[in-house]
């Protein structure tokens, strides 16, 4: 059998590591300024959030949990149960890390949703978008983030600005995909009517599409936040504070305690948020039904 | 439908019987603990395992410390460059007979803060001025906060630390402290040794100022002119405290008991395995240039390095590698 | 083709909207298959060689102000089609429409706004309502967005709720509505623009039988009040006779007949509008399940007098019907007699009155006209237990065969 055959031919093959490598390092050496400006933009705002949950006292948020819990699901069980894992987090001493964390999760939420939402309506719209859109929203879901981190790293920093970069490429996706899905899944009657109105562009979208594609809207951004939750811990290898470093220091360390303490605070603030999210989400449902 | 079923569950557990076969046979593992020397040194050693006793190998990669505990299991066989201080336990395991010190990689290494030489000379042909001429030692720092801004705690300057989990980070914490740098500074985790890396890397080839923790041999320190800072002479008591430069750390080869007592010969190869940090830095610095993987490096290296097979192997050993590079 | 629209022209017509020659096609390739439809190739071929669908065809009509033209044909005819180039949610690939002698493809976007903000709506086969919003906000809605200010809309809309007797529902989500009452708000929100042209896209076929007729009977009502000009899409040949002023029968994108309900009863233009003609009586064949009605006034035999009067008292009626424990009908006592057990003249017994006309849901509609011109009270249906399933009125078995 001829070698071809049975090895890939050594013929065929292209280097695309080094233009890659080239391309990095000239985006490095030459677009400094910008990725500086960039940087100093997501820092200010990163500053600004975090000084906005920071103002928050412990037993506000709890009780904010406790209130809201119980107003979305309207069982007082579940409103202890929560108010008293959150007031968990703090006896296991994680609580400023846990600020730190929402900190990043919240500035990568906003971002995403800020971008992805009207990426979402716009791929909606039109066809050929979504068509150029989609692979790359899946090509931002699969690609291993440490090969996109470390560029970040390279072009930003280290810290929470490249974790937050990395966080919205991951987190972003699912509200993009899920507000084009909403959009476009509204009933085609009511659309034609309200198009047979007169409505504007403007009009049909703010007045009919986004209030009827809003449970699938707000699904969409219960799945962001809980993406975003899933990158603690590896935004925490490129320096993120919060309890992401703490499970990467109990992994570090063989310290399994630290670890599974700091796992446990990520996973009662997951989910917290996503019930919460889920019960605003359902409260939709069944104002729009 | 059903029979198409069968048919790839047929196909998967024979692929799966078949790596278990290739498990069972008695595979020398490698531990990879992420950087590129340790990765140079596995794969010298896997070549030689290859061509002079002919045995299979492989490399399993983790942390530091994930690998390590492996290599006390006996998932990993072999730690080919061991940073002895990095590691707690260390002295206590091969105490405990828990891993076997095989002998000295090599001693000649350093690790401490670096800075670009950009920052204290500058650089003309980059049009950069010198921005700190008087920086020379550790305890200068105190005078450059605002040269290493935090770009998220404006008013304090950062020093990218060690990776935490390795020992050097505690006393890179206790250093900072020793010469009252944590009031100016702040000591940054950077998560990961890739992370730490790619700041540096960053910061260079923009040209900014940076200050790191970071050692030799290493393909960093080897490309980028990185200058060590000065520190108190080492002290074996003042070390641990922070308050002195680091030694030369002891890079040993280990391998787990069991493996020790089943492959007689090839650790008898092991225990003579020793280089240096100029070897291992012109290795590394080849692979950077020639953009050489791994194997490629090894292969070049031994032929640059005859003389190596003889202190290693016992003469007909060392001919058959030679024969087959 | 048999294309010979109008049998009848009057010679001095109101023509609001004047369809000349429309066609709409579906598909990339419209240009070779509008080679092919000249050479006269079928439109399976042309659908089959190019993908492209011929919905409408060289389709012209005449719609006179202040009437009803009903456009009639089976699903896939085109008639959908026709009325969504009427208002442009679909744009013609070829033919005219002419609005008050204004060609609308002249339209720019910003008259075309105008014209379906003030000129012409549209009522849905599936209510096209906003979900999100209540009765009062839908119905507004089409004077929301041409931002006529919040009392004046609330207003208009109010009065439009009254209109279609959905007074005191303005403030419930749509979700609460039956079919019925959602159309009422689609009818209700494309009357509050007061448009000239209302276009009603198979509006009641969604309903069932007997709300259709409330239906259709209160789109006559409305009518006479508005007298606004409608294009009133139907698969339904009784529907489209009830209702049009003229018919105009679809068959495969064209229009095979154009007339007046009785000129097209009489005159068909050939065996398909025979045939669809006829079928109006079949498609009449109701049985006594589609209408029949719970009796408001029940009580046990065991309840007593005292029980039955007090129902009809608080039901406004003047009989109740009577059932054992086990829901076996026994019979009616009227107001009349009940008064008179109570003033101790009859024993409870005897005023049961026993001879009461009954039948099985599954009897035709049809079959029951002798029953009915003779009874006395609704007609009770009864299972093959002898047990009360409902009733239904006179009215209703004699309407439904109008």
């Amino acid at each position: 059998m001829p070698e071809w055959f049975t090895r890939f031919p050594q013929a065929l093959s292209l280097d695309i590591k080094k233009p890659i490598d080239d391309a990095i390092e000239y985006m490095v050496q030459n677009w400094g300024g910008f990725f500086d400006g960039v940087s100093d933009t997501l820092r200010a705002l990163l500053l600004w959030v975090r000084t906005a949950v920071n103002i928050i006292p412990w037993w506000a948020l709890i009780a904010t949990v406790f209130v809201l819990t119980l107003k979305t699901s309207g069982r007082l069980s579940r409103a202890l149960l929560y108010a008293g894992l959150l007031l968990f987090v703090g006896i296991i001493g994680l609580w400023e890390m846990m600020y730190a964390t929402l900190t990043i999760i919240v500035t990568s939420v906003i971002l995403s949703l800020l971008l992805g939402f009207p990426l979402g309506v716009l791929i909606s719209f039109s066809d050929r978008a979504s068509r150029l859109v989609r692979p790359v929203l899946d090509t931002m879901q699969t690609m291993p983030s440490f090969v996109y981190l470390i560029p970040a790293v390279m072009l930003l920093g280290l810290g929470n600005v490249p974790a937050v970069i990395a966080t919205i490429i991951y987190a972003m996706p699912p509200i993009v995909r899920m507000t084009s899905h909403g959009i476009r899944q509204v009933d085609r009657e009511v659309v034609e009517a309200a198009q047979s109105f007169g409505s504007t562009r403007f009009q049909l979208l703010t007045k009919v599409l986004i209030p009827q594609a809003m449970p699938t809207i707000m699904a969409g951004v219960n799945q962001t936040i809980m993406m975003a939750i899933s990158m603690v811990v590896t935004c925490s290898m490129i320096g993120a504070t919060g309890l992401g470093s703490e499970v990467l220091k109990g992994i570090n360390r063989l310290e399994s305690g630290r670890g599974f303490a700091a796992g446990t605070a990520i996973v009662i603030v997951a989910i917290i948020i996503d019930r919460l999210t889920q019960g605003f989400a359902k409260g939709g449902v069944e104002h729009a039904e | 439908m059903k029979n198409r079923k069968i048919a790839w569950l047929c196909v998967l557990t024979s692929l799966m019987m078949m790596l278990f076969a290739s498990a069972s046979a008695q595979t020398a593992v490698f531990g990879d603990a992420g950087w590129d020397s340790m990765k140079f040194h596995n794969a010298v050693a896997m070549l030689i395992a290859k061509e002079a006793y002919g045995m299979d190998s492989e490399e399993m990669s983790g942390s530091t410390a994930i690998t390590y505990n492996a290599l006390k299991r006996g998932d990993i066989h072999i730690y080919t460059e061991t940073w002895t201080d990095s590691i707690a336990p260390y002295q206590q395991d091969v105490a405990d007979g828990k891993i076997i010190e095989l002998g000295i990689n090599y001693d000649d290494n350093i690790q401490g803060l670096y800075v670009p030489r950009y920052v204290i000379e500058g650089d003309e042909s980059r049009g950069i001025v010198p921005m700190a001429p008087d920086l020379k030692t550790v305890a200068d720092l105190k005078d450059y906060p605002h040269l290493f801004p935090d770009p998220e705690d404006p008013g304090k300057g950062r020093i990218y630390g060690a990776i935490s989990g390795w020992m050097v980070d505690e006393i890179m914490r206790k250093k900072v402290e020793f010469y009252g740098l944590d009031s100016l500074y702040n000591y940054m985790d950077p998560g990961s040794d890739p992370a730490l890396a790619a700041a540096i890397v960053g910061a260079y080839e923009k040209g900014d100022p940076i200050v790191a923790y970071y050692w030799e041999p290493a393909w960093i320190t080897g490309k980028y002119d990185l200058v060590l800072l000065e520190d108190a002479p080492y002290e074996p008591e003042l070390y641990l405290k922070g308050e002195c430069a680091c030694p030369s750390i002891k890079l040993t080869v280990c391998v787990n008991p069991e493996f020790y007592q089943n492959n007689p010969e090839f650790c008898e190869f092991l225990s003579k395995y020793a280089t240096s940090s100029a070897l291992t830095s012109e290795a590394l610095a080849y692979m950077n240039d020639y953009d050489a993987d791994y194997p490629e490096t090894a292969h070049w290296f031994l032929q640059q390095h005859p003389e190596l097979l003889d202190q290693w192997l016992p003469e007909d050993k060392a001919e058959l590698v030679r024969s087959a590079l | 083709m048999q294309n010979n629209p109008n049998t009848n022209p009057a010679p001095e017509r109101d023509i609001i909207l004047k369809v000349e020659h429309l066609t709409k096609m579906f598909g990339r390739r419209k240009s070779q298959a509008k080679e092919m439809q000249a050479k006269g190739r079928s439109r399976d071929d042309i659908l089959k060689e190019t993908g492209v669908t011929i919905a409408v065809d060289d389709v012209s009509f005449e719609a006179e102000r202040g009437k009803t033209f009903s456009l009639i044909g089976l699903s896939g005819s085109g008639k959908s089609t026709v009325v969504r180039c009427l208002n442009f949610l679909w744009q013609p690939t070829e033919g005219s429409i002419f609005f008050n002698g204004e060609n609308i493809a002249d339209y720019s976007p910003q008259q075309l706004m105008e014209y379906r903000r003030k000129h012409i709506s549209m009522v849905f086969q599936s209510f096209g309502l906003l979900s999100h919003r209540d009765v009062l906000d839908n119905v507004a809605y089409g004077l929301e967005i041409r931002g006529i200010d919040k009392k004046k809309r609330t207003d208009a809309a109010m009065r439009m709720i009254e209109m279609v007797n959905l007074k005191g529902w303005e403030n419930k989500n749509v979700g609460e509505l039956s079919g019925g009452m959602r159309q009422r708000v689609g009818i209700a929100r494309a009357l509050a623009n007061d448009p000239d042209i209302l276009l009603m896209d198979e509006p009641f076929s969604a309903l069932d039988p007997l709300v259709r007729r409330d239906m259709q009977f209160e789109m006559l009502s409305i009518q006479e009040k508005l007298n606004k000009t409608i294009i009133f899409i139907t698969h339904d040949i009784n529907e489209a006779f009830k209702l049009g002023d003229q018919v105009a029968i679809m068959r495969d994108g064209r229009i095979v007949q154009t007339d007046t309900p009785e000129n097209m009863t009489q005159n068909p233009a050939d065996d398909y509008v025979r045939d669809f003609i006829d079928s109006a009586d079949k498609a009449q064949i109701y049985y006594v399940k589609h209408f029949m009605q719970r009796p408001a006034c029940l009580i046990r035999q065991q309840e007593g007098v005292a029980l039955a009067l007090k129902q009809m008292r608080s039901n406004d009626l003047s009989s109740a019907y009577v059932v054992d424990n086990r829901m076996k009908f026994i019979g009616v006592i009227t107001l009349d007699n009940a008064f008179r057990v109570r003033a101790g003249e009859l024993s409870f017994d005897d005023a049961i009155v026993r001879d009461v006309p009954a039948t099985t849901r599954d009897t035709q509609i049809a079959d029951l006209i002798p029953l009915a011109s003779q009874a006395r009270f609704p007609i009770v249906v009864l299972d093959e237990k002898g047990r009360l399933e409902g009733i239904i009125s006179k009215a209703a078995i004699l309407t439904s065969l109008q």
